[in-house]
């Protein structure tokens, strides 16, 4: 092949990566171009070509930067909004439904929608510490994180969480703002709840597990993982369910058994957490007669 | 099973109305960026557009690149006695748009891999191939369990004298440990969408009547 053909067919490939949308193969490719030309005298003296090949790359480097200067997630429309949260939301309940929906719009980058969602949540009582949270993460997603702290300050002067959640909220906001190298100051929260406080019991707060995997380290099943999919939930018990087969791991798996490595499933996130074997039983009658329930609670954090 | 169910298991997220015979599931076109998943999904809804229960929805930006998601509903009519429903969707597939991609993961049922044959994208393939790996994971399923279809597009660019990869060196790089079914294709001028599309349904569907035995 000649040189002559070869640019041409060098030029032909860099122009079609960069009508695929590829960019930087393109540019690449045009910037082989220009070597090959360089070392050729025949093609270094002829400007037209060189001006030619040079306007590309200009026009390659236009199009990277367009690239790179547009925002990562744009807002979108309220229809959009409305269709993501619909697709999005896998969970049968109301209430982790709609903290879903919400969630869902944080993670597409719809920030400020997400936070008009989670702080009407929240004024309806639903899911309280899991929907501060979330309002924290949008603040620090928007960069915001002072308005976290004048956030958890306003909750600290109603009447929307327990002494324990506001504990709870105030150790999460320190531990998100320390990640991202921030330190503030945040109020402490009284020792005594204030009149009117809401005493809510821990189960209110616990999400929807859908199923768990739990590592085991030890014994004779070390280093294995075991998938379990919940049947029933109370609070932070969950109960599962394993096949008459699997008589060995009921048996390990005994009441008492502590296990440091689980990975909680629910619709809005996954999790990892440690629990305790509560109790196992065995199916006395009906189809899974032989197969065996086991119940875990798992750590309250 | 009676009633709506949705199998929030480990495995499968379709829904199934065991009542009025409903199954409705999710497939996601996977792969590296600019490889043509939004592509496929188009000519899909060029193709099959009296089966689209609606229109085809896409999220993208200037350079027609997907910054969300593509989402298209399509009924397949009654497949065993069942009203079959698929959601089609497609992931952006720059690198920096992993967050995305692991939400429109969540749920899914079968998944199709568009890879890029241009040689420049060798690369770009494998990385997105992991990344699903990756996330998948993340969402408690295996990329060696999921019923998953690789399709090699841009063939067509062979003619214009384009470095492509061969077929046998991308199921070297993508399928030596999957092994799972691969059709080379051009989405831009539908050849083998179809059909990538059809083994796709076919092996989510058989996982999911095996999990669901929705045809007894």
């Amino acid at each position: 092949m000649s040189e002559k053909d070869r640019i041409k067919r060098l030029l032909k490939e860099a122009d079609i990566y960069r009508t695929q949308g590829l960019l930087s193969e393109s540019r690449a490719k045009y910037l082989e171009i220009l070597s090959l030309i360089g070392k050729n005298p025949s093609f270094s003296q002829n400007q037209k070509l060189l001006d030619g090949v040079k306007s590309k790359i200009r026009a390659v480097d236009k199009s990277l930067r367009e690239l790179s200067d547009r925002p990562d997630k744009p807002e979108l429309t309220q229809d959009m909004q409305k269709l993501i949260k619909k697709l999005f939301t896998f969970s049968q309940t109301k209430e982790a439904a709609a903290i879903e929906g919400a969630v869902a719009l944080a993670k597409f980058g719809q920030y400020d929608h997400a936070l008009n969602e989670f702080h009407s949540l929240l004024e309806q009582g639903i899911l309280p510490v899991v929907t501060a949270k979330n309002i924290v993460r949008c603040y620090l997603a928007l960069r915001k994180p002072e308005a976290a702290g004048q956030q958890y300050a306003n909750w600290l002067s109603r009447d929307l969480f327990s002494f324990d959640e506001l504990k709870q909220l105030r150790a999460f906001i320190l531990g998100a703002l320390k990640k991202e190298g921030i330190e503030i100051q945040l109020p402490e929260v009284t020792a005594r709840p204030r009149k009117g406080t809401r005493v809510r019991k821990v189960e209110e707060t616990f999400l929807e597990i859908s199923a768990v995997s739990i590592h085991l380290q030890g014994g004779p099943f070390q280093n294995q993982t075991f998938d379990f999919e919940v049947q029933f939930q109370s609070a932070n018990t969950v109960t599962v369910h394993l096949p008459s087969s699997r008589k060995e791991v009921a048996e390990f798996l005994a009441p008492g058994t502590r296990l440091d490595d689980i990975q909680c499933y629910s619709p809005i996130t996954v999790f990892r957490s440690s629990g305790t074997v509560g109790g196992t039983a065995t199916i006395k009658h009906g189809p899974k007669q032989g197969d065996y329930t086991l119940d875990i609670t798992i750590d309250a954090d | 099973m009676t009633g709506l169910a949705r199998r929030t298991s480990l495995r499968i997220m379709a829904i199934f109305n065991a009542k009025d015979r409903i199954i409705e599931c999710k497939l996601v076109y996977y792969g590296p960026g600019r490889g043509g998943k939004t592509t496929n999904l188009e000519y899909i809804f060029k193709a099959f557009n009296k089966n689209a229960s609606a229109e085809m929805v896409s999220i993208n930006t200037m350079g027609d690149r997907t910054l969300f998601f593509d989402f298209l509903p399509i009924g397949l009519g009654r497949i065993r006695g069942c009203e079959v429903k698929i959601q089609l969707y497609t992931v952006p597939g720059q690198a920096r748009y992993r967050s995305t991609r692991k939400m429109v993961l969540k749920g899914v049922d079968g998944v199709v891999f568009v890879a890029d044959s241009l040689e420049v994208r060798r690369k770009a393939n494998m990385l997105s191939l992991k990344d699903l790996a990756e996330n998948l994971k993340d969402e408690g399923k295996s990329v060696f369990q999921i019923p998953l279809v690789l399709q090699y597009n841009k063939r067509d660019l062979a003619e214009q004298g384009i470095p492509l990869l061969p077929a046998e060196l991308m199921n070297q790089d993508l399928n030596s440990k999957l092994k799972v079914p691969y059709f080379e294709a051009s989405a831009i001028k539908g050849a083998g969408v179809g059909t990538t599309l059809k083994q796709a349904l076919l092996l989510t569907l058989r996982q999911l009547q095996k999990e669901l035995q929705w045809t007894k």
